[in-house]
């Protein structure tokens, strides 16, 4: 007999993890798929292991198990990811795909933990206003949202008292204290818990930024900086962006939403199965379940009038693609993802970089999205500009030292033995605006171990792109000069990746079921039941941290889902033994 | 530097003697040792790398193979010997030409294995000793880095602290920690 379910979530991660909570408190019976294993925090217990989880990967799936393949262009042969396959890849965490697992990207990330400006919903509208309607640049297919900031800010609030998120914030109710961000978007409350401990490397990128006129703040976090709903405060352990947190201190659904839905009893939670494909009523029109493979490569069936695809933005549209959903051609178009413009300074006081989390730090946000001046290289959209100053193990430190040093021989040695304990990273994710010619779709030839295809990457930066990093990088070497910074150096503005983690667009929300895959609450379109949710709804991507927002998200489409689900709730149990 | 401690000191998992006494003269050239500073030798980076390559980097044994052999190769062309036996600024030479192969012809198969094998030489030098390599923590030493610490303290992340003084822990002091708490 097929088992049957209130509903089916794919995915056990950042939004998987949120809906499954909500849905089984309220009463429906949930069938959690997560490809990943199911985790016990004694897997973490010791985790300072920089070859194990920032050089190997141990926590990520890995090309070698999902291939995603990538081409420039539509004339070139795609291939799995160069930057991260082969003999010299690296699994570097920022360059690939999430962590997998319950806890999903919530277990690797190194939980920068931003609201979106009310401007970034409405982006389109707001450079039109600005620059005029033909500054874009040819061939953007930039929407505004169908949803503004006021819609969100309650699910803001939300997952910054459910998740636990600390920082101090700059704009509670109009209220602006005394050193926080003059600049930060309006919100009810404040944090709930303060900032967490500062690393010393952020003490000289906050004067020297005062000194310059900017206006730096701490960044709010995902991150307890005390205890709060019975998990510790951070230890400060510097194993923390790329790793799982070993005392519960960084929030991921592991330790929050994942052991509230099992507390429940309604959440039965199945690690190690692979969702094959989504399956529909014979006419289409209708979710009823999905397919799915376990770890001894049994293959199951299951049932539910709901299905919520949780699993990544690209392994949402895979599954959406593998089983025949794009009937307006909307899936997988408008990638977007982030460049990260890392800036190096060796600076002349010790920063000791491997201390605190990466994050434990400032940013500005002077230059951020609306408020990017005007400019000589055409850039619309700004930036916050982030000092990172922890987290940084010798390993990682050599893949960021200067480029302008032999790395070999004694030149290497004495440069790593003189600088690592001073140095300091800048960066700032850049606006990506969406194209025609950026999407994801199947590869063609390339198959992962259960013969399903490969999702391929068409992507390149543009000169919007590359001139948004030049933009930055002008401001960061400001900085960096101001802090005395004896060496500094910048990272190419068109990078090799085009993959980081912060992946988005590709199954955008909108009211027009012609141009859009979801509606804002993540109902796809043609298949009634079906939902998708994460940041692949996202309809524009400027240069904060995506976990925030999807998270948010998930919580609304969690609202939704339990409005719709009230008549239905508990049917399901009847059919199952 | 012989270039053999390595070989000598502890068993082999994958690498024969030949191969091993290769792989420890390039990585030396790598991560050179100094009087008082140990370099990749000391460190124990041939047994990191012939450890990963029986266990999670079996796929690069034939990349390793065949590197090997071209290196043998062109040492035994330019200098008549192998590239353990040629002088230090042979040695150095050669290696300052595979440098510029692996950044400027990225499908040059020398300059690749060069890339190849100085990733595998850091990683041996600054990854965790548990693995083979970074003996007495001698990569953390050099650079600073207190290693596997359980967390630091709020004093410990002042300003103007040396690191230097703090004491370094491994993957395996950790454990022992957690042992002793139960």
């Amino acid at each position: 007999m097929i088992e049957k379910f209130d509903a089916i979530v794919v995915g056990m991660g950042s939004s998987g993890g949120i809906v499954a909570e909500q849905l089984t408190k309220s009463g429906a019976r949930v069938l959690g798929l997560e490809k990943g294993p199911e985790y016990s925090q004694e897997d973490f217990e010791v985790k300072a292991d920089e070859l194990r989880y920032y050089q190997r990967g141990a926590i990520v799936a890995g090309v070698a198990v999902d291939p995603v393949t990538w081409r420039p262009d539509e004339k070139t042969q795609a291939r799995v990811l160069p930057w991260s396959a082969g003999a010299l890849g690296t699994d570097e965490p920022l360059y690939g795909l999430p962590s997998i697992g319950t806890g999903g990207g919530t277990l690797h990330w190194g939980a920068a933990a931003y609201r979106f400006r009310e401007a970034d919903f409405r982006m389109k509208s707001a450079i039109a206003e600005r620059f005029g309607h033909g500054a874009l640049p040819e061939g953007s297919t930039l929407a505004d949202w169908p949803i503004s900031y006021a819609d969100l800010e309650p699910y803001y609030e939300k997952v910054e008292h459910q998740q636990g998120y600390s920082g101090r914030a700059g704009n509670v109710d109009g209220e602006f204290p005394e050193g926080t961000n003059p600049f930060d978007v309006w919100r009810r409350s404040d944090y709930p818990m303060p900032p967490v401990t500062q690393g010393p490397g952020d003490l000289p990128w906050v004067e020297a930024t005062k000194r310059l006129g900017y206006h730096p703040f701490r960044q709010p976090l995902a991150i307890n900086s005390q205890e709060y709903k019975g998990r510790p405060a951070c230890v400060n352990c510097g194993f923390c962006h790329g790793f799982p947190c070993h005392v519960k201190a960084k929030s991921t659904t592991q330790v929050t939403s994942i052991p509230a839905a099992k507390a429940t009893g309604n959440l039965d939670l199945r690690a190690n199965s692979r969702v094959l494909r989504v399956n529909r009523s014979a006419d289409g029109r209708r979710v009823t379940g999905v397919t799915y493979v376990d770890s001894a490569d049994q293959i199951h069936e299951v049932e539910a009038e709901i299905v919520v695809l949780a699993a990544y933005a690209l392994e949402n549209v895979r599954l959406m693609l593998v089983s025949g959903i794009n009937k307006n051609g909307q899936v997988g178009q408008h990638f977007q993802t982030h460049n990260f413009g890392w800036f190096g300074s060796i600076l002349p006081e010790a920063t000791n970089p491997f201390i605190g989390t990466f994050n434990a730090s400032s940013a500005i946000d002077d230059f951020t999205s609306e408020l990017v001046p005007d400019n000589d290289l055409g850039v619309l959209w700004g930036s916050p500009i982030i000092s990172v100053t922890g987290d940084l193990q010798p390993i990682e430190a050599y893949h960021n030292m200067n480029p302008s040093v032999q790395k070999w021989g004694l030149e290497l040695k004495h440069w790593l033995r003189d600088n690592y304990r001073h140095m300091h990273r800048m960066y700032s994710q850049t606006t990506n605006f969406p194209y025609a010619r950026h999407y994801v779709d199947l590869d063609p030839s390339v198959k992962d171990r259960w013969g399903q295809p490969a999702i391929r990457i068409t992507h390149e930066w543009e000169d919007h792109d590359a001139n948004s990093v030049s933009l930055m990088g002008r401001y960061k070497e400001k900085i960096a000069r101001e802090m005395g910074a004896t060496e500094f150096w910048m990272d190419s503005p068109r990078p090799p990746y085009h993959l980081s983690t912060h992946d988005v667009g590709v199954h955008r929300m909108g009211l027009d079921p012609a141009t859009s895959v979801t509606d804002p609450f993540g109902h796809v379109h043609e298949c009634d039941g079906l939902y998708a949710v994460g940041g692949g709804g996202f309809v524009s991507y400027g240069g904060y941290n995506p976990n925030e927002t999807i998270q948010a998200l998930a919580y609304m489409s969690a609202g939704h889902l339990i409005e719709n689900l009230g008549s239905t709730a508990g049917r399901s149990q009847a059919h199952v033994a | 530097m012989s270039g053999s401690a390595s070989s000598e000191d502890s068993a082999l998992l994958f690498l024969n003697r030949t191969e091993a006494r290769a792989v420890a003269a390039f990585t030396s050239e790598l991560i050179p040792s100094e009087e008082g500073s140990p370099g990749a030798v000391e460190a124990g980076v041939t047994t990191y790398i012939d450890r990963a390559l029986a266990g999670f980097m079996r796929d690069l044994q034939p990349v390793y193979r065949r590197g090997l052999e071209a290196l043998a190769d062109l040492a035994a062309e330019r200098f008549g010997c192998s590239f353990g036996e040629a002088t230090s600024a042979q040695k150095r030479h050669l290696i300052a030409e595979l440098d510029d192969l692996g950044r400027n012809e990225p499908a040059n198969f020398l300059g690749q294995f060069f890339r190849i094998v100085r990733e595998h030489t850091i990683q041996g030098f600054f990854g965790d000793p548990a693995y083979g390599g970074n003996r007495d923590t001698v990569g953390w030493k050099l650079v600073g880095f207190p290693g596997a610490q359980w967390g630091y303290t709020s004093e410990q992340m002042q300003r103007g602290v040396d690191s230097r003084t703090f004491p370094i822990l491994t993957v395996k002091d950790l454990y022992a920690r957690i042992g002793e708490a139960k």
